[in-house]
Parts: structure tokens; C-alpha cells; sequence
């Protein structure tokens, strides 16, 4: 168990760093892009260099947000509730995941 | 440890006892805006994936983006980054063993608070800005 916990509070620390970089190139975007029409925005974000730093974004962002809720689901939460919500977090990040890689696949590598 | 505490066994101090720090409103800010942003994410996937189906599937997650509402939900989701973003840095900081003498704790909670909103403000308006006008 103490193992699991070191490597989490790392992996926690670790997502953070890298989600650095990523949240400010995302804010950066969001107002390059604020005025666009829907066909220069899906063109900007169909170039890989786009959508695959914005998957890295959401899949890297659930992850870190997971391991985030999860600690305030154990901090709050004793009875049997704590583990279907965690359950839940689970559930949630992976879809979140899912839905980010099967969007880049669609955008930028499906025919 | 499992199970909830018995009535007996006596609580430790509760809220109405502790005298406000810039620390203490900052780490709830913090647990606050990490909730905050991982329902953001979940709306980056939904819009990502909107996108990539098309203008049609698109239109009316536009036509929410473009209202007052979105536009809340929006302004609401920048600063909710900018916060967790500022303050992520100063645990960093502390993690590095340094910066938790309270007055300089004190300072950078103050900091963080005074910096989000800045850094939001400029988003926001370079944004609209960008966009010709609210």
C-alpha cells in the first residue's frame, strides 16, 4: 500500500508538470482562436499538431483530475459510497479518454 | 480505519473554529477549481468530439458557446485554470521543501488569488478582442 501511495503523489506531481506547458498553450489558443468560423476551426484543430497536443491535454487532465477526485472522494466520504464514486472516476476519465483519442483519430487520421 | 467514527471518539476541531488564512482559502480554492476543471475537461471532449463530427452535429454546441451562458461557462472555466494553474505552482514550490515560512506562504496565497484574476481578465479580453467586440 505505501508503495501505491508514493507512486500516485508522484504520478500526481508528474501529470502536473506536464499538464504545465499544455494549459497555458490551451489558453494561448483560446483566444488565438476566439473569432474563428466552424470550418477554420476544424481545420485548425484537425493538423495533428493541434489535436494531438489537445487529446494529450483531455487524456493527461482526466488523469490528473481522477487521482484529484478520488482524494476528496476518501476525504469526505466513509461509507460504502466511497467506492462506487471512485468506481465512478474511474468510469469517467476513461470515457473521457476514449472519446479524446477516438476525436484525433477522427479528425486528423481517418481518410 | 475503515468505517465511519464512532459518537464517541471525539472529532477533531471543526470549521467554525478556525480563524480565516489566505492558506486555508487557498487550498479549498484549489480542491475546489481541480473539481471544477475536470467537469472543463469533460466539456473540451464533448466540444473536441462535436467538431470532429461536423457543422451540422456542431451547430448548436456554437449556438451555446456564443450565449451569455456559455459565455459564463467559459469566462468561469479560464479562471478556474488560471487559479489551479498559479496555485499548482506554488505546491510545486513546496514540494520542493521551500516557500512555507507563513509569510511568504501568506504572500503567495495572496498572489495567486490576484494573479489568476489578471490573467484571466487578459484571456478574456484579448479573446473578445480577438473576436470583434462581446
Amino acid at each position: 500500500m505505501a508503495k501505491k501511495h508514493t507512486s500516485t503523489f508522484v504520478l500526481q506531481r508528474a501529470s502536473a508538470v506536464v499538464l504545465i506547458p499544455l494549459t497555458i498553450w490551451f489558453l494561448i489558443s483560446l483566444v488565438a482562436h476566439a473569432g474563428d468560423s466552424f470550418v477554420d476551426m476544424q481545420a485548425w484543430l484537425s493538423r495533428p499538431t493541434t489535436s494531438l497536443p489537445f487529446a494529450a491535454l483531455i487524456v493527461i487532465g482526466a488523469y490528473h483530475g481522477r487521482i484529484g477526485l478520488e482524494e476528496v472522494i476518501v476525504d469526505y466520504i466513509h461509507s460504502w459510497l466511497k467506492t462506487v464514486l471512485i468506481l465512478l472516476s474511474w468510469l469517467a476519465a476513461l470515457a473521457v479518454m476514449a472519446i479524446a483519442v477516438w476525436s484525433v483519430y477522427q479528425l486528423s487520421f481517418a481518410g | 480505519m475503515a468505517g465511519s467514527p464512532s459518537p464517541s471518539r471525539p472529532l477533531s476541531p471543526h470549521l467554525q473554529i478556525w480563524r480565516f488564512t489566505v492558506t486555508m482559502a487557498a487550498s479549498i480554492t484549489h480542491r475546489a477549481t481541480g473539481v471544477a476543471n475536470f467537469a472543463g475537461v469533460v466539456l473540451l471532449a464533448a466540444w473536441m468530439f462535436a467538431v470532429a463530427q461536423g457543422p451540422g452535429f456542431f451547430y448548436p454546441i456554437g449556438e451555446i458557446l456564443t450565449s451569455t451562458l456559455g459565455g459564463v461557462i467559459l469566462a468561469g472555466f479560464v479562471w478556474s485554470l488560471c487559479f489551479h494553474l498559479l496555485n499548482g505552482l506554488r505546491y510545486l514550490y513546496w514540494d520542493s521543501g521551500r516557500g512555507f515560512a507563513p509569510k511568504w506562504a501568506r504572500a503567495t496565497g495572496w498572489a495567486v488569488y490576484a494573479g489568476s484574476v489578471l490573467l484571466t481578465a487578459l484571456v478574456l479580453f484579448a479573446g473578445y478582442a480577438a473576436r470583434g467586440g462581446l
